[in-house]
């Protein structure tokens, strides 16, 4: 009787949570729809696009894995995924090591209050707010190999020897990724100037209290600190400078040759040149797929739990 | 006294509200000609020949002629869309708007592309529209271009242009006829502390067109009838490896600069004539009229251009372009709408406002302004004249042969080598499509 009595009264508890329980799914629902229909359903659509043949003239034409196969194994792709991985490798480390460089010298600059800390930070944003496109045509003048052009300009009037800027193959991926790295500074210095904001100040007391040098309190105190903050800001970076290609195209067009075609480009240029665009979707998974790869790679140095 | 006061008040008003009108003329700032309230709407995409045209005195010319074009079709307004300057994406997407039936109404189509619009079936035929002498007057490449294979027309290719060898004569005195004439004419220029000759190098659609006239006056193809890949094979190879070693010989014996693989923009040899760093490039007809307004009128006077030199005298050709109008709507009152269009705003009245070559013969006796010795000149040289190939396999080609020139004017890659690998992939690309 007592049994029946204390499961009569814990089936009317687990009703009654029932009843004031929330529902859920009609929160949802909204969002579902909008990743469903903007972000899933194109990401779903460029994996069946990979495997068709479709142009940008003709049909589908059927499902088949050779658009796959086929796309992978062209010639050109090694070149293109090593001018890819340069450009995405000198950039990241250039953008991370500047943007930590400027917000350690803002966060300083403030503390000492010293004058022009925000013009500092204001002017290294202002190449963050210029479009891919502008600040591609803005190197472009400051490269050009004329006996007019921007930088040779001021070299010649120095009494240095012009420099190939553009038309050196061996030199133009690092002229590339000097604009990109000019662009894409700001945003690792603000994602390094929060974090450093929220440095506990007890720590550098303490270190000062140790008698910690300068140095050993950037390796023991900052860096340790700014850990989690620079591995997310690579990772966000590594994504930009992989789908980073309005610039290049407005720079060099991919060119020399190949010389500056990364794989952005090279996939824009499968769909709008070739009009291939199964092959486009292919290699828009092999985006997808590096990104994801290098940002799993960044995710398992992130501390977890306890380390944090 | 108060009187006075009130009047030079309302005077200065008044003033205020005419004048900007007065200013304006027929400019066109909204993206809608003709009533609000027209019941039928034409869409038209346009590139920059429109009333949205940098040039304000061109931009107000359009104006007119849209104006115009409106108040002689009562119940209809046209409503404009603007085409970025990126030609080769725009077009791309407008193929895939019209392949969903999501295209305007009426568009400008690159000449270079038309072929993959006619291909993929998404034109309506302007046959209706235009009668047997409009088309007969037109020049041969450029009916064969507008015609499908069913004989009838998609579309109306209003204007053409072509490239020619400017110079300046302070310089260069005799204008270069052949490959050898124009090395030792360009290092000629260099000893007098020019840049030597410039052309565009770079990955740019106009590398390619520009230098094709080299393999073309050689008579070589890039495809066969059926659209595929043959430049890279038996005769065709030798023309072509030999037209791509004159570009090489021009960069390796300094009678270029290397940085010619740079160059991807015609704005950068107006520079360079503006400057005073070049005594000669390979340009468009449309050059003219810039280097015109850019350059004083004495230094003006010095620049002048010849046909493209060719592998001897006789051997010439040069690339001809050029854009149409053409409609993609399923109503056929708006099918003829666009030919109205083509036919009143831009086959006669824009070639005469941007002094563009018109397409038709009988159009240079017609407007004066084409009948200017440079103009005459410029129609004189399109007997020469050669059209990109109709093959949906053109814009690969275009981008290989960019890619090689690349590698071969910077010396990274053997001609033969570059030009094989620019064949190979060509031909892949031709299975795939």
């Amino acid at each position: 009787m007592t049994t029946a009595i204390a499961t009569v009264a814990h089936a009317g508890a687990l009703a009654r949570r029932r009843q004031t329980r929330p529902r859920v799914a009609p929160w949802l629902l909204p969002l579902i729809l909008v990743l469903g229909l903007f972000y899933l359903y194109p990401v779903f659509d460029v994996f069946r696009l990979a495997l068709t043949r479709a142009t940008l003239l003709g049909e589908e034409g059927g499902y088949t894995f050779a658009t796959l196969t086929q796309t992978l194994a062209r010639p050109e792709i090694p070149g293109i995924l090593g001018v890819t991985a340069i450009f995405t490798l000198a950039s990241v480390f250039s953008q991370q090591l500047f943007g930590l460089a400027i917000a350690l010298v803002v966060v300083r600059g403030e503390k000492r209050r010293l004058f022009g800390t925000t013009i500092v930070r204001t002017t290294a944003l202002i190449a963050w707010v210029v479009p891919g496109i502008a600040g591609g045509i803005i190197w472009k003048m400051l490269f050009n190999e004329a006996p007019f052009g921007g930088l040779n300009s001021v070299l010649r009037m120095l009494g240095a020897t012009p420099v190939q800027w553009l038309s050196d193959p061996d030199l133009v991926m690092w002229s590339v990724v000097m604009s990109n790295v000019w662009r894409g500074t700001a945003f690792s210095m603000v994602v390094m100037y929060a974090a450093l904001k929220a440095i506990d100040p007890v720590l550098y007391e303490a270190a000062a209290v140790d008698g910690a040098s300068a140095p050993q309190r950037l390796f023991h105190v900052t860096l340790p600190q700014l850990r989690s903050a620079i591995l997310v800001n690579m990772i966000l970076i590594t994504i930009q400078t992989l789908n980073t290609f309005d610039a290049i195209i407005s720079l060099t067009g991919g060119g020399p040759g190949r010389s500056t075609e990364v794989l952005s480009l090279y996939t824009f240029n499968v769909v709008f040149r070739n009009y291939d665009l199964a092959g486009g979707a292919v290699l828009s998974i092999l985006m997808l797929v590096i990104s994801l790869g290098l940002a799993l790679v960044y995710a398992a140095f992130l501390p977890k739990g306890e380390d944090r | 006294m108060r009187t006075a006061s009130l009047t030079s008040l309302a005077a200065v008003l008044a003033l205020g509200v005419a004048l900007p009108a007065i200013a304006a003329g027929n400019t066109i700032t909204g993206n809608t000609v003709g009533p609000d309230n027209a019941p039928k709407t034409l869409t038209f995409r346009m590139t920059t020949d429109g009333p949205r045209n940098n040039d304000p005195a061109v931009a107000d010319g359009y104006g007119k002629l849209f104006r115009e074009y409106v108040a002689r079709h009562p119940g209809w307004k046209v409503e404009l869309q603007m085409m970025s300057g990126d030609i080769g994406q725009e077009q791309a997407r407008l193929l895939e708007q019209a392949k969903s039936g999501n295209a305007p109404d009426c568009a400008a189509v690159d000449s270079f592309v038309l072929p993959l619009f006619k291909k993929s079936g998404v034109l309506q035929s302007f046959a209706p529209y235009f009668n047997k002498d409009e088309i007969d007057q037109l020049f041969p490449f450029i009916r064969e271009g507008i015609t499908g294979t069913d004989g009838k027309i998609y579309a109306w290719w209003w204007a053409t242009d072509l490239r020619v060898l400017y110079r300046n004569k302070a310089v260069i005195a005799e204008a270069p006829q052949t490959w050898d004439d124009t090395k030792t004419a360009a290092l000629a220029s260099v000893k007098q502390g020019m840049e030597g000759i410039l052309f565009n190098g770079g990955r740019f659609e106009g590398t390619t067109f520009d230098w094709l006239a080299n393999f073309w006056a050689e008579g070589g193809k890039l495809v066969d009838d059926a659209g595929k890949p043959i430049f890279g094979e038996g005769e065709n190879r030798a023309k072509f490896v030999k037209a791509v070693d004159y570009y090489r010989g021009l960069v390796e014996s300094g009678a270029a600069p290397k940085r010619v693989a740079t160059i991807g923009n015609y704005d950068d040899f107006n520079a360079a004539a503006a400057a005073g760093t070049t005594a000669l490039f390979v340009g468009g007809n449309w050059q003219l009229a810039q280097l015109k307004s850019t350059l004083d009128a004495g230094d003006f006077a010095n620049w002048t251009f010849s046909m493209l030199p060719g592998p001897t005298k006789e051997q010439r050709s040069t690339g001809t372009g050029g854009w149409t109008v053409a409609s993609f709507s399923k109503d056929p009152a708006k099918v003829e709408m666009c030919a109205n269009l083509a036919r009143e705003i831009y086959m006669g009245p824009a070639n005469a406002l941007q002094e563009q070559l018109p397409t038709r013969a009988d159009l240079y006796d017609k407007y004066p302004v084409f009948a200017t010795e440079a103009n005459k000149a410029f129609a004189a040289a399109l007997k020469v004249g050669q059209a990109r190939p109709g093959a949906p396999v053109y814009p690969e080609i275009s981008n290989q042969i960019q890619i090689m020139m690349g590698k071969v004017l910077t010396g990274s890659q053997p001609t033969e080598a570059a030009v094989d690998d620019a064949f190979k992939a060509a031909t892949d690309a031709f299975k795939r499509l």
